[in-house]
């Protein structure tokens, strides 16, 4: 038997192996539709809306009930009336709104006689998109609130309204938002968090698929299918999995940006590459865990502590330049950090082969690092000398 | 009875003293669980720590292109300058360049100030600037959005006062008409919008509720593959009732967690300064809530596990989106029916919601009551649901023989041949 029949040998064997035990279907499949179906339903609206906002009238004037209504009128916010800013900030606190703005006895007069009342806000900023975005909405209805004002000064005084713009609005901000127009959520955080998702289940699965010979004490029948070779061995588990693993993965890219159409400024088929990459490091590092700890269980853990972190450190929501310097280096240790640098440079710049080849020189030298151990692991697929559990 | 003459509470307690001992021996005679509750129970709450230890982002980098090179536009500039949010790095000759840099990754903003910028100024008319953000983390946006809007207003009072004064107004008059109406921010809870204050306190109480859980599953699984059977009950157990297994179970975990739930809940907040504004019992009251409501839970669920790794492959990639269901990124308004349903199954959505709103808000008691009813109804129902788990594992121990013939029978009809698979996998 030459090699080549050696490995299929192998590969057909691992294929009996998955159709016997449904928890490698409901692990690699079962999980990723679960959180596809989540995270694409759940970030949907792509921008919240309808915030709560609490706001404390204690005016009652002309200027403050259109002030109120204006506010409630924006898509972001949603007005909700308190008679007194004791039961308003208790439910800040608690979380039910997300600000509460006090407008002071007198304002309308006070804006009348231009002795420049003050309208007073509290965010809640421990609830991160409701809180900011309040805080946006705030802002921009006291300057409305103002320009109107203005406004009305200028045109007493007999200025056109072209005349009374230029006096009003000296400047303006013309904001391009590259790679995301809408500010959408969904595209932001879904592009990363499904392939983030990709990657601890590549990690978990295939340190189980070998660990399991360890297991299950099955080990040195591998071996013996794969001709007492363990690149043989693990060519062939590598081959099944390595298939479904690409056929999730494109199914994955092909899902977020033919069918739903997430921005994409590049070539969609680059986004192939990098997933197919993410995935051959990804297994490269499960062998790698299991050749260093040869006891199924200590492995699964250390690969489960090991994916959770790379969704923090690949720096798509907090950037990595603003954590501390040894957190910055150990960041390149992951490959959905890559992967995300790979996709800025193709989804968000349209750079191409110029820009992501560093990431596919990274993503490929993690191919060598099981190399490392393959002695290790032979010996304790031979002699089977770890806990089994 | 048994043990009739010692009376039915002595028994009891004489009985639950058993399991409970029992599980906690179980607990530090395997080095898998000793893993989940200590290293990553203890260890993973700094490692985030250190991981956001900064928690704010800085002086992101910007490039400015200034084509009007007047000196309003490079009192804009200088202005940039000077907020902490943007720092610029840049000045480029054209957008090609600044575009570049900004594709290299060395800014993550462009400022860009069109020729007729300052005559239009000149001309008492709304001059426009432009600004390109990098949206490839919302945090660069956020920097480069607030940095430049605040120099504009800043820049917009100052140039009104000029044009007013132009229009024929005096100086007091200006200076009124040009802001009628003041504002006064208050963020009281996080005042720079510190990443860290709000997904650290997030994150710590899901690592209670996560380790807790992956724990716990871990040893029903080893007991279920060790008894070859689905039971999680060692032989001896089987004479006590369920009441007594459960609590008994139940306490083993609820002691150890209350040492690593106070450990979470107190001292890393210490360690890393993060803000602790509640009352030491009010947290203490909301922990107890808490842990109570975790162990329920995690026993009724662990009922799924049915070998000893098969958690981490089946139920990692929940704790992503426990976080993500709690609220504290993405608002509760906003999540989609169904989801807000389904984020009741958890205690971490209340432990998370209560933790903030006590210990980092530091709200009291009240603050958190709704959370705490919640997880009280919570911690029935998983009670209830954690005896007919049993139940249902000692009625599949007891039919396990029909159980395994119907699924030899199913995998048949499919098409499997286990014996055959079974050869090629083994060996002879």
């Amino acid at each position: 038997m030459d090699n080549w029949q050696r490995i299929l040998q192998v590969a057909r064997r691992e294929h009996r192996i998955i159709r016997n035990r449904p928890l490698y279907f409901m692990g690699s499949v079962g999980v990723i539709v679960f959180c596809a179906i989540f995270f694409l339903t759940f970030l949907h609206g792509g921008l919240p809306h309808d915030i709560p906002i609490g706001l404390v009238d204690e005016d009652y004037s002309t200027t403050s009930r259109n002030f109120c209504q204006q506010l409630d009128a924006t898509q972001l916010g949603e007005v909700i009336h308190y008679d007194s800013f004791a039961a308003a900030r208790e439910d800040m606190i608690s979380g039910k709104i997300s600000a509460v703005c006090v407008i002071p006895e007198g304002m309308n007069e006070d804006i009348q006689a231009f002795r420049q009342p003050k309208i007073t806000f509290y965010i809640n900023g421990l609830y991160f998109v409701s809180g900011a975005l309040a805080w946006k909405d705030l802002l921009t209805m006291v300057n409305l609130t103002n320009g109107a004002v203005q406004r009305q000064v200028f045109r007493a005084k007999g200025y056109n309204d072209d005349q009374i713009m230029g006096l009003i609005r000296p400047i303006d901000i013309d904001t391009h938002q590259i790679g995301n127009v809408t500010t959408n959520y969904n595209y932001y955080l879904t592009g990363i968090l499904l392939p983030g998702i990709l990657e601890m289940i590549v990690i978990l699965v295939f340190i189980y698929s070998l660990g399991a010979e360890l297991k299950f004490s099955t080990s040195r029948h591998l071996l013996e299918t794969s001709g007492n070779s363990i690149v043989t061995a693990l060519s062939g588990k590598l081959m099944v999995w390595t298939l479904i693993f690409s056929v999730i993965g494109f199914a994955l890219i092909m899902l977020l940006y033919h069918w739903l159409h997430f921005p994409m400024k590049g070539i969609v088929f680059n986004m192939y590459i990098a997933m197919f990459l993410m995935i051959l490091a990804s297994e490269a590092l499960a062998i790698f865990i299991i050749e260093m700890l040869p006891v199924p269980r200590l492995a699964l853990s250390i690969g489960a502590l090991y994916s959770v972190l790379g969704f923090s450190l690949s720096g798509f929501t907090l950037p990595i330049e603003a954590m501390p310097p040894y957190i910055q280096g150990l960041a390149a240790a992951f490959p959905l950090r890559h992967y995300y640098l790979f996709y800025v440079q193709e989804a968000i710049f349209g750079a191409g082969f110029a820009g992501w080849w560093k990431e596919v020189i990274w993503l490929l030298c993690f191919l060598f690092v099981p190399l490392l151990g393959l002695k290790r692991l032979k010996n304790a697929y031979i002699h089977q000398n770890f806990p089994k559990e | 009875m048994i043990m009739a003459n010692k009376g039915y509470i002595k028994t009891w307690l004489s009985n639950w003293w058993d399991v409970f001992s029992h599980e906690l021996k179980d607990i530090f005679s395997d080095g898998g669980v000793l893993l989940i509750f200590f290293v990553a129970g203890l260890a993973y709450p700094l490692l985030y720590n250190v991981v956001y230890l900064n928690g704010i982002l800085s002086e992101t980098p910007v490039a400015v292109v200034d084509e009007a090179a007047c000196p309003d536009s490079r009192r804009f500039i200088r202005e940039i300058d000077a907020t902490r949010e943007v720092e610029v790095a840049a000045k480029c000759i054209n957008m090609a360049e600044a575009e570049k840099l900004m594709q290299e990754r060395k800014v993550n903003g462009i400022v860009y100030f069109p020729k007729d910028f300052g005559e239009k100024l000149a001309r008492n008319e709304t001059a426009k600037l432009s600004l390109y953000a990098d949206m490839s983390s919302f945090l660069y946006y956020k920097n480069a959005m607030i940095a430049t809007n605040f120099v504009m207003l800043h820049e917009i009072g100052q140039i009104q006062m000029e044009r007013y004064s132009l229009a024929g107004m005096t100086e007091q008059e200006a200076s009124q008409v040009v802001k009628p109406l003041g504002y006064e921010d208050n963020n009281p809870y996080n005042r720079a919008f510190d990443y860290s204050f709000f997904l650290i306190s997030a994150i710590l109480m899901i690592i209670i509720q996560q380790t807790m859980f992956y724990g716990m599953s871990l040893l029903v699984g080893t007991r279920k593959e060790r008894n070859r059977n689905f039971s999680s009950l060692p032989a001896h157990y089987g004479k006590y009732g369920i009441m007594r297994i459960v609590l008994g179970r139940g306490g083993a975990y609820w002691l150890l967690y209350l040492g690593i739930g106070m450990y979470i809940a107190y001292i890393v907040p210490a360690i890393f300064g993060l803000p602790q504004r509640g009352q030491f019992m009010d947290i203490l009251a909301l922990l107890l809530f808490y842990i109570t409501d975790c162990v329920f839970f995690s026993m009724t669920w662990c009922t799924l596990i049915t070998r000893r790794e098969s958690v981490f492959l089946l139920f990692l990639a929940m704790s992503p989106i426990c976080l993500f269901l709690t609220g504290c990124s993405w608002p509760t308004v906003a999540f989609p029916k169904f989801w807000k349903v389904f984020s009741y199954i958890f205690p971490s959505t209340f432990g998370v919601q209560g933790y903030m709103n006590l210990s980092t808000a530091g709200g009291d008691i009240a603050a958190a009551g709704f959370q705490m009813r919640t997880m009280v109804l919570q911690t029935i129902i998983y009670f209830l649901l954690a005896c007919a788990s049993i139940n249902l594992e000692n009625w599949v121990t007891r039919h396990i023989d029909t159980i395994r013939d119907k699924r030899d029978d199913l995998a048949q009809k499919v098409g499997i041949d286990r014996k055959e698979d079974a050869r090629i996998i083994k060996g002879a």
